[in-house]
């Protein structure tokens, strides 16, 4: 499977509607609300979970896998996962929007990597590049990029420097390690460490009020951004 | 973070927080970081600042829709499976040759691929110690897993791979004369090896290499040293996948520190027997 045009081919021909939903208070108490419904073993919350998520986790595993099939596999085991120990979601860690599509990215990025050899995914590394360049460095697919990622993110992206763009997208996109992207991007693997920390830094300040805060953290306000290495 | 430790001390494990939560760490990075994350609050902290980052990238991704029938395969797969007990608050570690060890909702189960008959982690761990004969295993499902890692973790660096939940092969290795020797447990981009019983080598001059041995081919998988004949556990192959694709594996003493193209002294084999 050619991920990078398999990607490209795909989003042709189904591109949807881009959402950017606002972070709403009344979001997350609904979300915690269907949790402990599901704990207090109600099946039909896990219907109202699947109703609020379906579509960015279903975005997201489509996304790393590139196969609509092996996604939908990804999100069954997600919310049977969450069904089965809904307690292994910790209030005061997050917001549930995040652990569970957290748990999407993960569980996408363990098939992917089932389903590739390491051979292979290098081989679709350069495609994978192509995709996380910047903006203004791409002719052909400007029009397919823009409308892969939101005006938001895209903005957010763009406020990275190229390196920590290039080695947060391979990751959070692609599904590689940090030393697989250290070998793609010809970067000692200790520097793709510090790129991945101080560009998430700068993705989290340049997203604003659409990242829900979470005190204490190294990405805080409290912690000076790092220049882009 | 941990009261002797400066924010400059630190700065090692922001660095592996993010790669965690991204799930881009390497194995030997992620044993580290299992370790501390459990007694510190900062890394907690910005493995979920990380994960709120990511969930605005998802959230804005084109959204297609999923198809109908995947609700319905949903709402058939919860109707048949049980919910697991509610964590009881406080959990206690049952003295055993080995440390407990829970397995993190971080690690995902993985699907059976193939012919293989593959184990999940619980019975990868009932495997291994009834292979080696370790002694009973306590892989306890709580709440408190943070805290009982806490207290095994110095230990368990590599039991935190061995038992991580997914999916093992696991093959008992025996010297020529049929003395168990070693158990190898292959999952798709980690091998670790269980020694009991492999003489010690000598680092300067040669090692050993771990092999895949089907269908009469040799290829090298890793190479790595005893430093005791003691039982130990040791993770000799990460960073590749495909591990968990084969169904012989060998050992062989090598001189020099590479591995050659074939094996010269053979001192163990075995196959997949689960």
């Amino acid at each position: 499977m050619n991920r990078g045009r398999h990607v490209l081919r795909t989003m042709r021909v189904t591109m949807g509607a881009v959402s950017t939903p606002a972070r709403r208070p009344e979001d997350a108490e609904r979300d915690a609300d269907l949790l402990r419904r599901i704990r207090s073993g109600d099946q039909t919350a896990v219907d109202g979970l699947y109703e609020r998520f379906r579509r960015p986790a279903f975005a997201l595993a489509r996304r790393i896998l590139a196969d609509d099939v092996l996604a939908e596999d990804v999100l069954q085991e997600v919310f049977l996962s969450v069904w089965r120990d809904p307690s292994a979601y910790e209030r005061g860690r997050g917001s549930v929007a995040s652990w569970l599509l957290a748990m999407v990215h993960h569980k996408a990025v363990d098939a992917v990597r089932r389903e590739e050899s390491q051979r292979r995914r290098r081989a679709l590394a350069e495609e994978e590049r192509v995709l996380d360049e910047p903006i203004a460095a791409r002719d052909v697919d400007d029009d397919v990029w823009a409308r892969v990622v939101s005006e938001r993110v895209r903005t957010a992206l763009g406020g990275l420097s190229a390196p920590q763009r290039e080695a947060l997208t391979l990751a959070y996109y692609g599904g590689y390690t940090q030393r697989e992207v250290a070998a793609l991007t010809g970067t000692p693997l200790g520097t793709v460490k510090t790129r991945m920390l101080s560009g998430m830094r700068r993705l989290k300040q340049e997203l604003g009020g659409a990242v829900a805060e979470v005190a204490g953290g190294a990405l805080g306000p409290s912690v000076a951004p790092e220049a882009g290495r | 973070m941990t009261a002797d430790q400066t924010p400059v001390d630190h700065a090692r494990f922001d660095e592996l927080a993010v790669g965690w939560a991204l799930r881009a760490l390497e194995p030997e990075d992620e044993s580290v970081f299992v370790g501390h994350l459990a007694g510190c609050a900062r890394c907690a902290a910005t493995v979920a600042e990380t994960e709120e980052v990511m969930a605005v990238l998802a959230t804005d991704l084109p959204q297609p829709e999923p198809s109908e029938g995947l609700r319905l395969r949903i709402r058939d797969a919860v109707a048949g499976t049980e919910q697991q007990p509610e964590p009881a608050p406080e959990v206690t570690a049952v003295p055993s040759p080995l440390p407990a060890r829970v397995p993190g909702p971080r690690r995902t189960a993985e699907p059976t691929s193939g012919w293989r008959r593959l184990v999940p982690v619980g019975l990868v761990a009932a495997a291994v110690a009834a292979i080696v004969g370790l002694g009973v295993w306590n892989v306890v499902l709580s709440s408190q897993q943070e805290k009982l890692q806490a207290t095994v973790a110095e230990q368990s660096a590599v039991m935190d791979g061995l038992l991580s939940p997914g999916r093992a092969t696991i093959a008992p290795l025996t010297a020529p004369d049929g003395k168990p020797v070693a158990t190898v447990v292959a999952r798709a981009d980690e091998v670790d090896l269980i020694m009991q019983g492999l003489a010690a080598n000598d680092p300067r001059s040669n090692t050993y290499v771990l092999w895949s041995m089907d269908d009469g081919n040799a290829e090298a998988l890793a190479t790595f040293d005893v430093t005791s004949p003691r039982v130990g556990l040791k993770t000799v192959g990460s960073g590749s996948t495909g591990f968990d694709q084969h169904g012989i594996y060998g050992i062989s003493l090598e001189p020099g520190r590479k591995a050659p193209s074939l094996p010269t002294e053979v001192v163990a084999t075995g196959q997949v027997t689960s």
